[in-house]
């Protein structure tokens, strides 16, 4: 048993290892700068297996750590009404038990365990047993500090905190002891990531014990938790016989297993028809241009529901918000002052609001899927001046999908800014109405751009491109630390307009430069 | 006309899949490109439809003893796997194609004529591509790819997963098309190849070779261009 853990342990680490390198291989540049042989290059490797031991040791206490800290604690201390030692041991004994059938570690159909059981056929009672230990240490040694730091913060008793992780692994087991039992009988084999309507109908009840009843203020009487937890410890020591001796591991894997690759499939094929179920069937569509209009025009009429059905409820929960505050300054003069205040030197904010609601992903992704995917593996739509022609259509295209709801923001902003009680300067009205317009203008152009600078899936639709996930995780996060800025309308206004104009004349310039090369399936 | 290769070459990484790609094809005929399992034949189409930067040589067309460089309109590229804009019906990728086309494509022809010559049904004709069967959706590619008449035309794989009839109805068309053109078709079927192919090439080391039948029945062909394959192997 030892050995089987120790092989399968260095096979998961070396998955591990693998995943790590191949991610940093993905990096623009640095990737380039590794070798091809990166997975056989020993100082590499040793590298990832310390980020591999690392995330290892941190996967002991992290989770714990954020699961005591946030949703028993953090929570926990929400409720002024009772007291948090009592709303605490509450939560936390609702959130185990459902924690013991959600999260069992022994019913999990990972992706090592499948390379481990089903590709290398090694002996399953001795995985499953030596993993099972790993894990209920795991459970033990990651739990102990955490339930003793927080419990003392919230004023739990000594037993409770000690008793908490043995009760954990205690109930985690004895549901363990009973899948295993039902599945002796039955021949069904539990999947935790499949839990049925009756399993989700009792998460969301525990769920609503948990966080419900301290609101109501009920919590468990204490020698009724105390008996319970330690029931389930006692129950716990029971099932290690059972769970030492059930002599099916190897079939019930085999069923967990396969049941879960089956589901890999069905999720791959799912992307593939979710992608073909956002074309309309209508066919009354139809369209009279010619040539790439003609095209375009079939295109966004047949993906109407995806690119302007989203469009049109932003806009529609804008203007409500926005006349929602007009009422509201009607009833609430006092309000006026205050909205007046933020509004002169929010703008910042809108960039980030922008960028939420901009289409530009979806509607790039719904290009590429439907359409360019296909049509790139014709030469005639990768000539330059059609890959140009192409260009023009759908920037037109996507900044008309997006400018509508930035139109009714924008020109609502500025009702707001008037109505709160207007600012001196009459001219700060149309700068923030061209600004918000310029911003959506700006994301546009901007996945339009990176989209045909960086073509980022190649022909079996996947994300290759580093560079793009980096791109775009740089512009959440610009668009992020905008929200802090405070700004004054009119240097903010026009800062934004200037830049807008400049960048997408820099971007069009680019695109008319680089994309006949750049616009390609990926290798 | 002639499609000429010349020094072809292609490395990813420090793996060098086309080392010295150096061939001139003629028109009218049919070559088999045969190679073994990962030798590059999908590499050179790539390379070839301009999908991939080449690291060096070139290749050209020699009409009337002058070269003049390959334009995207030369080539017709039909993949093993078909693709074909799915929102789109039959009728209207073609009426796109034609349109964009206008200036290379024979105008007395008519969309319905089309369809004819690749027998597409009638009320299969204004259905989306997306409900196409894999066969129809390959017919589809084909059938765009020869509308603009490329003067080189590369198959990679094209009839591996079609039902018997539709592979013949491809095989015959295939046929009626080599007139004026190269037609480079890639495959692992040896019978195939022999079946339909006028010239039989191995892609081998990075490098293409003719393997000419002379006078040898079918079976001796056969063996003699594994051994080709199987000694170019344990050099």
């Amino acid at each position: 048993m030892n050995r089987t853990f120790r092989i399968s342990f260095a096979l998961k680490n070396t998955y591990r290892v693998n995943s790590i390198i191949y991610s940093l291989k993905q990096i623009p540049f640095f990737g380039k700068l590794l070798p091809d042989r990166a997975y056989g290059v020993k100082g590499l490797k040793y590298f990832a297996n310390i980020l591999s031991i690392v995330w290892e040791i941190l996967s002991i206490f992290l989770g714990k750590f954020l699961y005591i800290a946030l949703m028993v604690f953090g929570l926990g201390s929400l409720y002024g009404a009772m007291p948090p030692d009592r709303v605490c041991t509450h939560i936390f004994f609702f959130l185990t038990v459902i924690g013991a059938f959600a999260n069992t570690y022994m019913f999990n159909p990972s992706r090592d365990r499948y390379y481990a059981l089903i590709l290398m056929r090694m002996d399953a009672r001795a995985y499953a047993l030596s993993h099972y230990i790993y894990a209920m240490i795991k459970v033990l040694v990651g739990f102990l500090p955490f339930t003793l730091i927080y419990g003392k913060m919230a004023g739990a008793p000594l037993w409770f905190c000690l008793l908490s992780p043995f009760f954990v692994a205690g109930l985690k087991m004895t549901v363990v002891m009973i899948d295993l039992m039902d599945y002796e009988r039955s021949g069904r084999a539990a999947n935790e990531n499949r839990l049925g309507k009756a399993g989700w109908i009792l998460l969301f009840v525990l769920l609503a014990a948990a966080y419900g009843l301290p609101a109501l203020e009920f919590v468990l009487p204490v020698p009724v938790m105390a008996a319970l937890m330690i029931g389930s410890v006692c129950s716990g020591l029971a099932s290690i016989w059972k769970i030492a001796t059930f002599a099916f591991y190897g079939e019930m894997y085999k069923d967990i297993l396969a049941q879960s690759m089956y589901q890999m499939e069905v999720a791959m094929d799912a992307a593939k028809t979710s992608n073909q179920k956002m074309i309309s069937t209508d066919t009354r569509i139809q369209s009279r241009k010619k040539g790439f209009e003609y095209l375009n025009e079939l295109f966004i009429k047949r993906h109407r529901k995806i690119l302007w059905r989203s469009s049109l409820r932003l806009t529609a929960v804008c203007a409500v918000i926005i006349l929602g505050m007009l009422l509201a300054f009607r009833l609430q003069p006092a309000l006026r002052i205050r909205i007046n205040q933020v509004i002169m030197v929010f703008l910042p904010y809108f960039v980030f609001i922008m960028y939420a609601i901009n289409r530009g992903t979806g509607f790039t992704r719904a290009l590429f899927m439907n359409c360019d995917h296909s049509l790139l593996t014709y030469s005639f739509f990768k000539e330059p001046k059609m890959v140009l022609k192409l260009f023009r259509i759908r920037l037109r295209e996507i900044i008309k999908i997006n400018l509508l709801p930035a139109a009714v923001l924008g020109g609502g902003l500025a009702l707001l800014l008037y109505a709160s009680g207007g600012t001196d300067r009459p001219i700060e009205y149309g700068i923030l109405f061209v600004s918000i317009v310029c911003m959506s203008v700006f994301f546009s152009v901007h996945y339009l751009t990176i989209y045909y600078l960086l073509q980022p899936y190649n022909a079996a639709t996947d994300m290759k491109s580093g560079t793009y996930q980096i791109v775009l995780s740089a512009t959440y996060l610009v668009c992020f630390f905008m929200m802090r800025l405070r700004m004054p309308i009119l240097i903010f206004g026009c800062i934004c307009i200037a830049f807008s104009v400049l960048y997408c004349v820099v971007a069009c310039l680019l695109v008319y430069r680089l994309a006949p090369k750049t616009f390609r399936l990926r290798n | 006309m002639r499609f000429i290769i010349r020094h072809l070459s292609k490395h990813f990484g420090k793996k060098q899949v086309l080392k010295d790609v150096d061939f001139a094809f003629e028109s009218g005929k049919i070559y088999g490109l045969l190679g073994r399992n990962g030798a590059g034949k999908t590499t050179l189409f790539n390379c070839l439809n301009r999908d991939l930067k080449v690291d060096g040589g070139d290749f050209c067309i020699e009409e009337d003893g002058k070269e003049r460089s390959v334009t995207a309109t030369d080539i017709g590229y039909v993949l093993s796997t078909p693709t074909v804009p799915e929102f789109l019906t039959g009728r209207e990728f073609l009426k796109f194609f034609l349109d964009i086309n206008r200036d290379s494509v024979r105008a007395d022809r008519s969309i319905d004529d089309y369809f004819e010559e690749l027998s597409i049904e009638p009320e299969d004709r204004d259905k989306l591509l997306k409900d196409y069967s894999h066969g129809m959706k390959n017919k589809m590619q084909m059938l765009i790819n020869i509308i603009a008449r490329p003067n080189v035309l590369l198959l990679d794989e094209p009839l591996t997963s079609l039902d018997v009839v539709v592979a013949e109805e491809m095989k015959t068309l295939l046929r009626s098309l080599k007139k004026d053109r190269v037609t480079i078709f890639s495959t692992h079927i040896m019978d195939l190849a022999l079946d339909l192919c006028d010239e039989i090439v191995l892609l081998n080391h990075g490098e293409l070779e003719a393997i000419p039948k002379e006078n040898l029945d079918n079976d001796e062909f056969k063996t003699r261009i594994i051994d080709a394959l199987r000694e170019e192997d344990h050099e």
